[in-house]
């Protein structure tokens, strides 16, 4: 194997090197990149380079060393020592793989391993400065302090532990300034070979190991061998040195999750209708369903006319069904907003509930608008499978207690335990009893033991209470702790409430629990989830009973457990039912294909709903894309949403011109934000008038670092909009980038206070709390008069984190 | 890389210590950009239980965008919740706040901000005037902000000195050690071209922990070349990226740059004697992270070890890309002496099993002196159909008796030139 780097003539048409050109492939252990096949490789050599700070040469009129053999940029160039090596995701350990990192860079890189020492006075050395430090820091600190340090490091800014930065000022008081440098700074720099070797040093000395002996000595030069290049060639096809594959960061890349994309599609099944129109006769289950759970009352709610006789009659024809099913069966549900609104009274308990809806009186119209209605909404394609089985139980020919347990969703409260109030918790550590005892929020037992009740704590921002609740209803209901993996029957208001603590657990940021309690449910597609499965509880009736704001919500979860591909691979088979429904509707099928007649009107609504729909999917799928920076498709997906929502152009654009400015491209951001004007022009706005094109202009300058404009901006937008809670608080924001503490903390204090409707929102007191405790160091009375604040007017939801109490 | 304890939180046990030692508190913050806050869009249909209930919640909610509430980044920012890494090349800033939290007037109040690197101190504070009184309650802001040009462990030292009703002169300081790490992992490699052009490929990976967007990376060339960047592709109205629109890397992600570079005229008359190692150039990368952080690098000099040509050049000046099967077909070769001395050189031509060489091999090609040149035409045919190495030249210099072989010297196409076997 010939190496040598230079020495030998190399005449090359640059057009053939691709295919000619063969670098000796290096076996491990090999060090020092350079090496080639001398008769071949063209001077290619993969080299890590130093890295100046910019603007380094600008320096060079002041050069701390003396080495004149130097030049001036060497003698700028940066020690990179040990430290640098140190990956940016580890923080603490990075001792520990110091030296692998050290030989993994040292078979890659030309070193210019030596710094400019300076010769001005003041340099304490570091590392003696901060043992001493760091001694102090342990021995002055008690056990106690422990866990107070843990929350230092969590929070906001940056400085050492007041005790130990005081020991450390009295120690240097007493003796001015140690000026040493210990052992430890060389063990940092292991490869540092003499402190005031020059680089020139270096790269000689990867001549010398570059330049084989033999080719000195030789006369008659040999300049290309052809036998080494078949093997050269293939160990490395592209020409690269094998060493740039053991970069010491590059091992990091392979922990990113490999995008599983197994979409499971949907597949379309066909009209399910044919099989209720093939089998004139009616299922006669009724029995059934009693036997399940005793609470049957409860299922009834929705439905009063259940067991009603009616039902034995099924849809003749697919072409009359749809009236049939309308006269038939006029199920209106709670939440359908032609109901009649009960009127429950908060003490009735729920098995009485049933007698308070109006059952029989519901005319005739509305009950066919209702069926319409829902049918619209319950639409949904099952799987192959399960549409097996659904067939299979409206032709009766199994009865659902033949179907295997496994293939049922049988969830349960997966914890019972009440959820609390964070607030009065903390009211209790910092302003006592007496203090937490003034707190009032209403609690799971205090409202109606209802749906109004429910909605009353929501409304409330009682979030936790109303987890309680819907636990209390569903145990009522047969679904409560320990009951997961036992049949039960599911009504449209059992998966309600489901639908609404699934979703109060996500807003609470309880993926946990919120997950275990999903999990029984599968993919949202088992058998008991269909209406075609209750013929005698919901006669005619089809579709899911499983909202689809669930199916969005069970997608959306996983993102939030660090499972995003596992969030779009749901969303992608929502968003082709979605896809599939429309296109039915678009042919003049019925929703699931089937071959009912719809009226223009109602295909119209249906189209217009499945539409709004899709584009649910889509920001579900966007917002997912975004979490996973995957910032091209993200801004891709939101751009295809305009087309669904035309009327929220302007927000999305901004968003787009948003993101790019996250990333850091503020020219594309600005080609955003400028479409977003012309938008504007176009509704017949002027630009400087329009709150949302201010705001992109405040938020182009503050990429700039230009705070006073953006500033400017933000207050422009407040002599429009002088509530707008998101320019007041940017506009504060601002002023501390501009060193106006004062002013900013009193502008947002001043809010809070004035509308605490507005401003009790926690990144608002985030920002608040954080320059409180930039401020002063009585930061934590402040706090305490915020939490005050919050308990009079929040719910038990409020997120107490962000006061940076505990 | 987090910055040991924290100055802001101060936890009551030191307060109290404090108050006691010191009439002003001293707090360090690191301004780092800041950012926007997302929030997490839960929806339901106005047929669902919650009814309205949770898009009003949505709409009353002041961070989310108005309109398009489902759209998870809003408009509000948040100030920077953790000291975060920072990077070389990038800007430092920090807010300085020192508060009176005393009850009495405070003289004669001197900050300083001092960055302490492993080679050097810097002064930061805006101003180095003492402030003649602070009213408790009132505090001193200062906003420092400095490129970071080194690797390793900083401390940021901020000293305090003030003087009490009483006279009394009290001094402080406080240090805050952080980590610059290094952002970018640059390789390059260079080709050498027959025709004195030198190309560049330059790896730049991203091993920070965010995604940056390279606003610029370009080849700054030593006086001897001129630079042609390669990284576009010019479409019929406008020139593209070769990485595509987004121009952003992701962490770990590698991205490669090319360029060209051309000696000048005035060098590339000498290119035949330049030897040993050129510089190039330096390559300067700018990025961009969260909302336009900027930072900044320069790479070190580049250099090039320049191809050795020995004491004989042997270029070629023509020869054709594809040629037909047994047809004769003409080379132009040049040779320079590289060499110090005059040489007197022999031609020889060896027929390889596919090249054969036309004339005479053994030819007389006189003298050559130092730097000079010549042209020769050669005339040769290739039996063998495919991809031919032209190899089997030997220069012989009857001075020293030396000979040098070149073999490989290019590649050409051959051909059958009956397309048909009718034909």
């Amino acid at each position: 194997m010939e190496t040598a780097v230079t020495l030998f003539s190399v005449i090359y048409c640059f057009g053939f090197c691709e295919r000619k050109f063969r670098s000796v492939h290096l076996t491990e252990g090999n060090i020092q990149a350079g090496l080639m096949d001398s008769s071949e490789g063209p001077a290619q050599r993969p080299v890590t380079l130093d890295i100046d700070g910019a603007g380094e040469t600008l320096e060079a009129s002041v050069p701390p060393q003396t080495d004149p053999t130097e030049a001036a940029f060497r003698e700028e160039s940066i020690d990179l020592d040990a430290e640098a090596f140190v990956s940016p995701q580890d923080d603490s350990s990075h001792s520990e793989s110091l030296i692998d990192r050290l030989n993994d860079q040292m078979m890659e890189s030309v070193m210019i391993s030596d710094s400019p020492n300076s010769e001005e006075e003041d340099v304490v050395p570091i590392d003696s400065l901060l043992e001493q430090n760091e001694e102090k820091e342990k021995a002055k600190t008690p056990d106690g302090d422990t866990e107070e340090r843990n929350e230092d490091l969590s929070t906001a800014s940056a400085a050492e532990p007041e005790e130990a930065s005081e020991a450390l000022f009295k120690e240097e008081n007493e003796e001015e300034k140690i000026v040493q440098v210990d052992d430890k700074r060389e063990t940092i720099a292991p490869d540092d070979p003499k402190p005031e070797a020059p680089k020139t040093q270096d790269i000689e000395l990867e001549i010398d190991t570059d330049t084989p002996p033999k080719d000195e000595a030789v006369p008659v030069c040999t300049i290309f061998s052809q036998a080494v290049q078949p093997k050269a060639q293939a160990l490395i096809p592209d020409g690269f040195q094998p060493t740039l594959v053991k970069s010491p960061s590059f091992t990091i890349g392979n922990t990113e999750t490999p995008n599983k994309l197994v979409p499971q599609v949907c597949q379309p099944s066909p009209s399910l209708s044919k099989f209720f129109t093939d089998n004139g006769a009616v299922n006669p289950a009724t029995d059934f369903f009693d036997s399940f759970t005793t609470s049957t009352s409860f299922i009834s709610i929705s439905n009063p006319n259940a067991e009603s006789p009616k039902t034995a009659v099924p849809p003749e024809s697919p072409l009359l069904s749809a009236p049939t099913v309308a006269e038939t069966v006029p199920t209106s549900t709670y939440f359908t907003p032609v109901a009649t609104k009960p009127q429950v009274s908060p003490v009735e308990p729920m098995n009485k509930l049933q007698a308070v809806f109006p059952s029989g009186d519901d005319p005739f119209a509305s009950a066919l608008i209702t069926s319409e209605l829902d049918k619209r909404y319950d639409a949904w394609l099952p799987s192959e499978d399960t549409r097996k089985v659904l067939i299979s139980v409206a032709t009766q020919q199994i009865s659902p207690v033949q179907i295997d347990r496994e293939q049922l969703a049988m969830p349960g409260l997966k914890f019972d335990n009440l959820q609390g109030d964070a607030v009065k918790d903390l009211m209790q550590r910092f302003l006592g009893d007496q203090a937490a005892m003034k707190r009032q929020v209403l609690s799971a037992s205090s409202v109606e033991q209802s749906f109004l009740g429910l909605k009353r704590l929501i409304s409330t921002k009682n979030w936790r209470a109303a987890v309680d609740l819907t636990g209390k209803l569903l145990t009522a209901h047969g679904q409560g702790y320990g009951k997961s993996g036992q049949p039960t029957n599911h009504t449209t208001d059992s998966l309600q409430l489901w639908f609404v603590r699934l979703s109060l657990l996500v807003k609470l940021n309880l993926f946990q629990n919120a997950e275990l309690e999903f999990e029984p449910f599968g993919n949202l597609d088992h058998p008991n989830l269909y209406y075609e499965y209750y013929p005698t509880v919901y006669p005619g009736r089809r579709g899911s009973m499983v909202p689809f704001s669930m199916r969005v919500l069970h997608a959306e979860l996983p993102q939030y457990l660090q499972k995003p591909q596992e969030t779009l691979d749901r969303l992608h088979r929502i968003k082709s039912v979605c896809q599939k429904i429309l296109s039915n509707l678009q042919e003049g099928l019925a929703e699931d294909g089937s071959m009912m007649n719809l009226t223009q009107d109602n295909r119209l609504a249906s189209i217009q709903l499945w539409r709004s729909r899709l584009s649910r999917v889509m920001y579900s799928m966007a917002n997912c894309l975004l979490m996973m920076k995957d910032y091209v498709l993200a801004v891709e997906t939101y751009h295809s949403i305009i087309e669904y929502e035309p009327e929220q152009g302007v927000q999305l654009l901004s968003g787009i011109g948003r993101i790019f400015l996250q990333i850091g491209d503020i020219r594309t951001a600005e080609k955003y934000f400028q479409d977003v004007e012309k938008a504007c022009q176009s509704k017949g706005k002027t630009p400087n008038e329009d709150t949302s094109v201010l705001m992109n202009r405040a938020f182009v300058y503050l990429s700039q670092n230009n705070y006073a404009d953006a500033h400017t901006c933000f207050s422009s937008v407040l002599k429009l909009d002088p509530k707008n809670p998101v320019a007041n608080n940017n506009a504060a924001v601002c002023l501390l980038y501009l060193g106006r503490l004062k002013e900013s903390l009193g502008q947002l204090e001043s809010l809070v206070h004035k509308d605490p409707a507005l401003y009790l929102h926690e990144s608002v007191l985030f920002n608040l709390t954080t320059m409180y405790e930039l401020e002063s160091s009585r930061s934590t009375q402040k706090k305490q008069a915020l939490l005050e604040a919050a308990a009079c007017r929040e719910g038990d939801s409020f997120n107490v984190q962000c006061l940076k109490l505990v | 890389m987090q910055v040991k304890g924290q100055s802001s939180v101060a936890d009551k046990m030191e307060v109290n210590q404090a108050k006691q030692e010191h009439l002003l508190a001293l707090k360090v913050m690191r301004l780092t950009k800041p950012t926007l806050f997302t929030n997490m869009p839960v929806t339901c249909e106005d047929r669902d239980l919650p009814g309205d209930l949770f898009i009003r919640l949505m709409k009353d909610d002041p961070s989310t965008v108005k309109g398009a509430e489902t759209l998870i980044l809003g408009e509000m920012l948040t100030l920077p919740q953790n000291f975060g890494n920072i990077f070389l090349g990038e800007t430092f800033s920090s807010y300085i706040s020192v508060h009176n939290d005393s009850n009495q007037v405070v003289k004669d109040i001197l900050v300083k901000a001092d960055l302490q690197t492993s080679s050097q101190r810097l002064n930061l504070s805006a101003s180095n005037s003492a402030v003649s009184e602070l009213k408790p309650e009132c505090c001193i802001d200062d906003v420092i902000h400095h490129e970071v040009k080194e690797i390793g462990t900083h401390i940021l030292v901020c000293a305090v000195s003030y003087t009490t009703q009483t006279g009394e002169k009290l001094y402080f300081r406080k240090f805050f050690k952080f980590q610059v790490l290094k952002p970018l992992d640059v390789k390059t490699k260079f080709y050498n071209a027959e025709t004195d052009e030198v190309f560049l490929e330059a790896q730049i990976q991203n091993i920070t922990t965010s995604p940056m967007f390279m606003e610029k990376v370009s080849l700054e060339p030593s006086i001897m070349y001129n630079v042609t960047e390669l990284n576009n592709v010019s479409a019929s109205y406008e020139s593209e990226s070769t990485f595509g629109k987004m121009s952003y890397l992701q962490p770990l992600d590698t991205r490669q740059y090319l360029y060209c570079l051309k000696p000048k005229p005035e060098f590339a008359e000498k290119a035949g004697v330049i030897k040993g190692v050129t510089v190039i150039g330096k390559l300067d990368i700018v990025w961009k992270t969260n909302l336009g952080e900027r930072g900044r690098l320069q790479t070190s000099q580049l250099q090039r070890m320049a191809p050795g040509y020995g004491d004989v050049r042997l270029s070629l000046e023509l020869i054709p890309d594809t040629v037909s099967l047994e047809e004769p077909f003409d080379i132009t070769c040049k040779i320079t002496n590289c060499s110090e001395r005059t040489m007197d050189l022999v031609l020889e031509m060896c027929n390889t099993r596919s090249i054969h060489w036309c004339g005479v091999s053994g030819r007389q090609l006189g003298k050559l002196s130092p730097s000079a040149s010549l042209s020769i035409p050669l005339k040769l045919l290739s039996s063998v159909q495919g991809l031919q190495s032209i190899s089997g030249l030997r220069l012989t210099d009857t001075f020293l008796k030396r000979t040098y072989e070149y073999d490989d010297i290019a590649q050409v196409c051959v051909v059958c030139p009956y397309t048909s076997p009718e034909s």
